[in-house]
């Protein structure tokens, strides 16, 4: 029946709501639902050819009725099509917040999903994007990148706080991490540290700070 | 309710039984057998986003034209179940009638004129959301588990959010405290 499809998209909306990560984006029904509107589209004009633009729904409640049926399924299908995305949008809005690097994480996601982990561990796993494998559809994709922009040029009004800073406040000024991928080098006040794998860093919490939301380094002790 | 919140999507998609009052031709899909006509007094049960904007629909202006369908109250609000929730609103797995419960009351209830059944449902709520409250204080630090997990199998989606709340709730307190005495 009409609907049936869209409704499918909802479930799986309701169950990304409840998910840590991001599941992959569901081309396929996304597609099959926007066909099934451009079939009742299309059934809705042959409809009404007949009577060229004079249709008088009390003279013909039948034909009537039917083009509420049709016009019901269309719109149900659009409400379901701008729930499901707008559900993803949220949540890769929340994830660039957070300051979790997206697009880095759907290539860890999909390796994790086969070795039985979770994406709590995807952060801490060694990455390289294949664009193959992304949960994200390629609008997700330049969404994501011009939300970050626009969170980066939001941001850049105030020089002296950091919205998308930490709300603990640091018990120490210093701390030590370990770099688990490399990071090339950054800029210190100390001077210049580069950052290759395994190796160990005493380094003020401040400048690494974003590095460790991303999953280049972590925080000992 | 916002046009974009899934469980309200969700809720809309409960079927509600209907009986079409006229023939239509072209709709005969709807009973799966697209090849024949749908008969007026088909009895079919169709989703609340399609039963209800039918039930409303009034295309004719003279005195005796009707809506293409009449509604009637789904199995999850017959008398059997409105009667066990008379009796005891805590016995009664409202899940398994319907996962959206209390949105498909609700719903029904912008529909029909039901005072009675309007009064139970909210009777039934504070019983259950006192309950609910109850569990959640006691249930352990990972939510769901133990013996809570059969008593969440009985609660609707609305329900559910609920004990999830007041269970967080709990939680956050309970970390503030320790907080606050460590220092």
């Amino acid at each position: 029946m009409y609907g049936d499809l869209g409704n499918k998209l909802v479930q799986h909306a309701k169950r990304t709501q409840n998910l840590a990560h991001l599941p992959p984006y569901q081309a396929e029904i996304v597609r099959a639902v926007t066909r099934e509107v451009r079939d009742l589209d299309k059934d809705v004009t042959e409809l009404l050819e007949p009577f060229q633009g004079s249709f008088d729904p009390s003279a013909d409640q039948a034909t009537a009725c039917t083009l509420l049926v049709n016009h019901l399924s269309m719109r149900r299908n659009k409400r379901c099509l701008l729930a499901y995305h707008r559900t993803r949008t949220d949540k890769l809005e929340e994830m660039v917040w957070n300051g979790v690097d997206v697009l880095d994480l759907c290539g860890q996601q999909v390796r994790a999903g086969d070795s039985g982990g979770g994406a709590s561990h995807a952060g801490t796993r060694m990455s390289s994007v294949d664009g193959a494998t992304s949960s994200l559809s390629p609008q997700e994709d330049e969404y994501v990148r011009q939300y970050g922009d626009l969170l980066a040029a939001y941001k850049g009004q105030w020089t002296d706080i950091d919205l998308t800073g930490s709300l603990e406040p640091p018990r120490d000024l210093f701390i030590d991490v370990r770099v688990l991928k490399d990071a090339g080098e950054i800029q210190t006040e100390y001077g210049a540290i580069t950052l290759t794998k395994n190796s160990q860093f005493y380094v003020r919490q401040g400048d690494v700070e974003r590095l460790i939301a991303q999953g280049y380094l972590q925080k000992l002790g | 309710m916002s046009y974009y919140d899934i469980d309200s999507i969700l809720t809309d998609a409960e079927k509600v039984p209907c009986k079409f009052e006229l023939d239509l031709p072209d709709l005969g899909y709807l009973d799966n057998n697209p090849s024949h006509a749908l008969k007026a007094g088909t009895q079919l049960a169709l989703p609340l986003w399609l039963a209800e904007m039918l039930a409303l629909a009034n295309t004719g202006t003279s005195e005796d034209s009707r809506a293409p369908v009449t509604l009637n109250l789904p199995e999850a609000l017959s008398e059997r179940v409105i009667g066990a929730l008379k009796a005891d609103p805590r016995s009664v797995p409202l899940r398994d009638r319907s996962a959206h419960f209390y949105g498909l009351g609700t719903h029904m209830l912008d529909l029909f004129e039901e005072r009675e059944l309007s009064a139970i449902l909210r009777r039934t709520f504070v019983t259950r959301a006192a309950d609910i409250a109850l569990h959640a204080r006691k249930a352990g630090d990972d939510g769901v588990g133990g013996s809570s997990e059969d008593f969440l199998r009985g609660l609707d989606e609305w329900e559910r959010s609920l004990f999830r709340k007041a269970h967080e709730g709990t939680k956050s307190t309970k970390e503030w405290m320790d907080k606050v005495k460590k220092r």
